[in-house]
């Protein structure tokens, strides 16, 4: 029986300073998109293959920010799911490479690899399919993209025929491409072999101890160790053209969830997927019994949520969250223990757990996802008072807002 | 004698500096904030002081068993379980500061710095005979706090004026009181105000009393305060043991450099800076007004100003911090780079100049 593996890489406190306020207690692999952390999405996606047999995490979190929960979605989804951690920095291909015993235990055939800050529909069942007809080491899920923001990613060349990845470069300054690396990739335990190639020869040039003064003062980037292998530029990128590597197009969407303002919006395409593949996890209501639901929401079962609210479209509310009577709230993600008060209205906005907001409040950002301060985020048990305005504001945890904010980082 | 420091929350108005260590243990004048206090409590004879927060003290305990091994001194948290405001954390602390020898105890404020004139504060307190002593200090400008009103001979307060609209007075609360355990029985173990509630009511019966603060005061809470309050501490110390303070060719002003700090050839540092453990200051570097936290590294060439370093930072070659600049932990200001008012939260590499005041998450 050929068994599935996937490996789910998660990256790690020091590197995620870009999710603040958020990450401050959170690590952002577990932050809830449409109500399910972050992570569970590819996790869930990845329960969808036959035969799948383990599920890898790697990062460089401590092990125990990811020990209730994996232990909790091992049992929930009946597949183990183990949290590895990374000693030192080993890069996108060399962590794989590093966990090579533990992810070959059960002699997959197949290695699935993600990444978890991408968020997409994940059609792995399909990528796998796809990876077998053409029977290459590896093939790689792509998507096209605006010509203008494909410069932010890596951009490939494929054969429109054979699917065959020709040409493969990350973040080039000119045109290259409007297809780009989603970041979802099926391998062949050859890549193992891949690797282990980059590395023998990474060592074979770190002995050759004639360097000329003129390389060294040409060397623009830090000289990497010898056991760090990037899978973009070190494995994509040579391999592409030797009929080693291959694509498999996506129709569906694929983002990036890099800031606060993007998981807002990531959130509201898992609930629209939400719609199609569990319909049975969003919110209905009538206006009478239960509050008004608007387009798609997502409110926890111990969510308390007065009749005569409003809520949604693309609404997220996590445990225990009470919400008064007359509140509106449109496209939020609503954190645990949020208490939310008569009449106030939240719009485009994060409200983080234990946060609190006053009769009247008015929490609101302009939905710019890329902006700075394009949706306003309170972080941790953050008050803000009645009748009190806080628009396109980041608002860090602890804090007693009793006037009302515009554009402001508040520490 | 008791003595209780009033901590509070969550030291936010001193972010970022307070998201890496609870805000009694950043340091001013290369020492802990509540040190200072504490030190100056031994010396007038204090023996037990009870920290009132309301925050887990787990990451203070660590500290404070040090603290009490070294000066000889019971230090006890008092955590409040939900804010009590100014005077609830004392009914809180009851238990811990009544004795049955009946002696007054002390009250502070714990983000204020001063000379401490304890001794002094104490014989006020016996030679008036009342239930309350409060220290007041001038201010320029004081319809921005509370006013004390006080009977100019006795020094008795008359009344209290939340930030007034007219001028009465220029004294306001110094945040550091001498309270018989008499006035615990005025206060209820819930969110009470001390200025508000308990001290109007003791000077209604006229047995409050104010004590002008001699020396300097600040409320160094704020990055602002905290770096004006560091030159008027330097200048205190300069006047007492002036032993303490930093010579040199290179020294220009009051300076504080840690015996374990190096600086380097061609320097001028000062005037008000504090330079503290184990920092390493390169040759050709300008210091003026500004507070090097432990483990800072200060490239070749460099110029800081009214700014605030943080804990094991490094300012790169020829950068220019100023204006305000208040680096978290950890943070790498490029070489090159110009800071004008960044305000950096920990963990951050500076890449590009911050032109205006930003704060960078």
């Amino acid at each position: 029986m050929e068994k599935v593996v996937a490996v789910i890489m998660v990256g790690g406190p020091t590197k995620g300073t870009r999710f603040r306020p958020l990450s401050f207690n959170t690590p952002k692999p577990l932050f809830p998109l449409a109500g399910q952390p972050m992570i569970q999405h590819p996790i869930s996606a990845c329960k969808r293959i036959p035969n799948l047999a383990q599920i890898f995490l790697i990062g460089f979190y401590e092990e125990r920010e990811f020990a209730l929960y994996v232990s909790s979605i091992s049992n929930e989804l009946k597949v183990p799911v183990r949290y590895l951690k990374e000693d030192k920095q080993h890069g996108s291909a060399g962590g794989l490479y590093y966990f090579r015993d533990m992810i070959m235990e059960e002699n997959p055939s197949h290695i699935i690899l993600l990444n978890c800050d991408v968020c997409c529909s994940f059609p792995l069942p399909d990528l796998l399919e796809a990876h077998k007809r053409y029977g290459g080491m590896g093939t790689m899920l792509v998507i096209k993209v605006s010509a203008e923001s494909a410069h932010q990613f890596g951009e490939l060349i494929a054969d429109p025929n054979t699917k065959e990845l020709l040409h493969y470069t990350e973040k080039p300054e000119t045109f290259v491409s409007d297809l780009i690396n989603c970041g979802v990739y099926v391998f062949t335990p050859d890549i193992f072999t891949a690797i282990q190639g980059v590395l023998t020869h990474r060592e074979d040039r770190a002995n050759i101890r004639q360097v000329s003064s003129f390389e060294a003062f040409q060397s623009a980037t830090r000289t990497l160790p010898v056991d760090f292998v990037r899978l973009d530029q070190d494995i994509l990128s040579p391999l592409a053209g030797k009929k080693q590597l291959y694509t498999y197009e996506t129709m569906d969407f694929w983002e990036q969830i890099k800031t606060p303002g993007m998981s807002l919006k990531c959130s509201s395409l898992y609930l629209a997927l939400f719609k199609i593949t569990s319909p049975q996890l969003l919110a209905s209501g009538n206006g009478i019994t239960s509050a008004t639901i608007a387009g798609d929401v997502y409110i926890h079962p111990s969510a308390k949520v007065h009749p005569t609210a409003k809520i949604g479209p693309n609404v997220s509310i996590s445990a225990n969250v009470r919400v008064g009577a007359g509140v509106r709230l449109i496209s939020c993600i609503v954190l645990d223990d949020v208490e939310i008060k008569e009449n106030a209205v939240v719009l485009n906005s994060i409200i983080g757990w234990k946060s609190s907001l006053g009769r009247w409040a008015r929490v609101q950002g302009n939905g710019d996802y890329n902006a700075k301060l394009g949706i306003t985020i309170l972080g941790e048990a953050v008050t803000v008072e009645d009748e009190v305005v806080v628009i396109n504001s980041i608002v860090l945890p602890n804090k007693v807002l009793n006037v009302s904010v515009q554009e402001e980082i508040i520490l | 004698m008791k003595a209780l420091i009033l901590v509070g929350g969550f030291g936010t108005r001193l972010r970022p500096l307070t998201l890496s260590v609870p805000k009694p243990l950043v340091e001013f004048a290369n020492k802990p904030m509540i040190l200072h206090q504490i030190e100056a409590l031994k010396a007038v004879g204090v023996t037990e002081v009870v920290l009132a927060i309301n925050y887990q003290p787990e990451v203070m305990l660590n500290f404070l068993k040090e603290f009490e091994a070294k000066l000889g001194i019971k230090i006890i948290c008092s955590q409040e379980t939900e804010p009590l405001g100014t005077a609830g954390p004392l009914a809180l602390a009851r238990d811990k500061l009544i004795d049955d020898t009946g002696e007054p105890f002390f009250v502070l404020n714990s983000d204020v710095i001063s000379e401490y004139p304890f001794a002094e504060m104490i014989e006020f307190h016996k030679a008036h005979g009342g239930e309350a002593s409060i220290m007041v200090t001038k201010v320029d400008e004081p319809s921005k706090y509370g006013v004390v009103v006080t009977e100019e001979s006795t020094g008795k307060v008359e009344k209290f004026v939340e930030k007034p609209k007219l001028f009465v007075g220029n004294k306001i609360n110094a945040g550091i009181y001498l309270l018989n355990p008499a006035v615990l029985d005025r206060i209820e173990l819930r969110p009470t105000s001390i200025e508000k509630e308990v001290f109007p009511k003791i000077a209604l019966e006229g047995k409050l009393f104010a004590m002008v603060l001699p020396g300097f005061w600040m409320d160094i809470g704020q990055p602002r305060d905290y770096i004006t309050g560091l030159r008027l501490y330097l200048d205190s110390l300069r006047k007492k043991s002036s032993l303490k303070l930093a010579t040199g060719a290179n020294i220009v002003g009051n300076v504080l450099v840690h015996e374990s700090a190096q600086i380097g050839e061609g320097c001028l540092i000062g005037p008000d800076v504090a330079v503290g453990p184990g920092c390493v200051v390169e040759s050709g570097v300008r210091l003026s007004r500004c507070t090097v936290m432990r483990g800072v590294r200060i490239k070749k060439h460099a110029c800081i100003s009214s700014s605030i370093i943080g804990w094991h930072s490094t300012v790169g070659q020829w950068a220019r911090v100023e204006n305000m600049t208040i680096l978290g932990e950890d943070v790498h200001v490029c070489d090159e780079i110009y800071s004008n008012g960044g305000v950096v939260l920990p963990h951050k590499e500076i890449k590009s100049s911050i032109l205006k005041p930003e704060i960078v998450m």
